[in-house]
């Protein structure tokens, strides 16, 4: 049997500064999950040293708790990921970015 | 052949797709504007309209609801945000100018955030088919004005208004009008319902929605939600000329807007699309 999968497009083209949160998104029907942070060149000049990104679980989509895996994304990267499995019905990133801000694209790929 | 599923559904003798969320999106995805050379391009409108997920409709206080005739659903979510939107669309081409009909289960909520009511959070949910013949390109509008300025409203409207068109970027190539904004609904005659909304913000009863439209004549033939037949005699869709690079297009879009700062959801389970094609031989005399 193919696996099914989906990515998902979470954020796009979203400047994030100080702490944000995604979108909640439902991924009851996969067993496997990787968000990627894609930093989107910026007319405005929006620059950051540092964010980091936590994955967050949910069991109802609107309490959230750390599941234990982050991600670091650089100023000067274009993309950092983080992989997560075993995460329940909801997925989310939460995090900060520090000082300055970053205009971002947030994938969420999905698997079976 | 796709099977079609249990329920109310009376689907024209041709299947043109039967979307089952137990088996994926299905080719149901996001809508972005158009844009060239930058995302900062689209219109306003269109940057942010939230895409399509599969939910389980799962619930903090009573836990998993499911779809309506299995485990998923596909769900559209806007942002926690009054007018924000969440759009879903499938992008197929038609064989045969005919008559078509879309049907689907459908329910609606806000985030079960707060422990009221919260009956007047979803602003309205709504369909769309984007279509073109050789001359036109037709655009029905239908929603169900579910709520405005925090009061309940229970209104199905039609958009036939097309906004302007601007151009996207220099190359001459690109136009977009935010067709899916709050303004320029008119209300379907008789048009007032009241859906089964139920007592709390996490019970979801489903509803039987049914849409006819007529590519030959591009005019609604239909208009059904549960038990209410609406005369679609006065409904027009909104109507421009053929553009490039759009030729038999049909597109079919699910939308759903908030109407307070909380997230609004609309469920979409099995959609049918099905069509008559044996209409053009009859109305041929062959």
């Amino acid at each position: 049997m193919m696996r099914r999968s989906a990515t998902a497009v979470i954020e796009r083209n979203t400047t994030w500064s100080g702490s944000f949160a995604t979108e909640p998104w439902e991924a009851a029907w996969a067993g496997e999950a990787v968000f990627f942070v894609r930093q989107l060149s910026s007319e405005d000049g929006a620059s950051y040293d540092s964010l980091t990104a936590r994955v967050q679980i949910s069991p109802d989509g609107i309490r959230w708790v750390d599941e234990g895996h982050e991600l670091i994304l650089r100023g000067d990267q274009e993309m950092a990921f983080v992989r997560v499995g075993q995460f329940g019905g909801w997925l989310r990133l939460a995090g900060d970015v520090g000082d300055g801000s970053a205009r971002v694209i947030v994938y969420l790929s999905l698997k079976e | 052949m796709t099977p079609i599923p249990a329920g109310p559904f009376r689907p024209l003798p041709n299947i043109i797709f039967a979307d089952d969320f137990d088996r994926g999106l299905e080719g149901w995805t996001g809508l972005i504007g158009n844009y060239e050379h930058s995302l900062d391009s689209i219109l306003p409108g269109f940057r942010d309209l939230r895409p399509p997920m599969l939910s389980n409709a799962s619930t903090w206080d009573t836990g998993t609801g499911g779809g309506a005739l299995g485990t998923y659903s596909m769900k559209l979510a806007t942002r926690a945000r009054a007018q924000s939107l969440a759009v879903g669309i499938k992008r197929l081409t038609f064989s045969q100018a005919c008559p078509i009909q879309v049907e689907t289960l459908f329910t609606f909520k806000p985030e079960a955030s707060q422990l009221r009511l919260s009956l007047a959070d979803v602003g309205a949910i709504g369909v769309i088919l984007d279509l073109q013949d050789d001359r036109r390109r037709v655009m029905p509008h239908l929603r169900y004005q579910n709520a405005i300025d925090g009061q309940p409203a229970g209104q199905w409207q039609f958009k036939h208004r097309t906004p302007n068109f601007r151009n996207i970027g220099d190359s001459g190539e690109t136009v977009s009008h935010f067709h899916l904004g709050p303004d320029g609904w008119d209300d379907v005659p008789n048009g007032q319902q009241q859906l089964c909304y139920n007592e709390i913000a996490t019970k979801q009863n489903w509803h039987y929605l049914r849409v006819g439209f007529d590519l030959a004549s591009m005019s609604f033939t239909a208009l059904q939600c549960n038990d209410r037949h609406f005369d679609v005699a006065a409904l027009q869709p909104m109507t421009m000329p053929a553009m490039p690079n759009l030729w038999c297009m049909l597109n079919l879009v699910f939308f759903a807007e908030a109407s307070a700062d909380r997230r609004a959801f609309l469920y979409v389970d099995s959609v049918v699309m099905s069509a008559d094609f044996g209409a053009v031989e009859r109305s041929d005399g062959s």
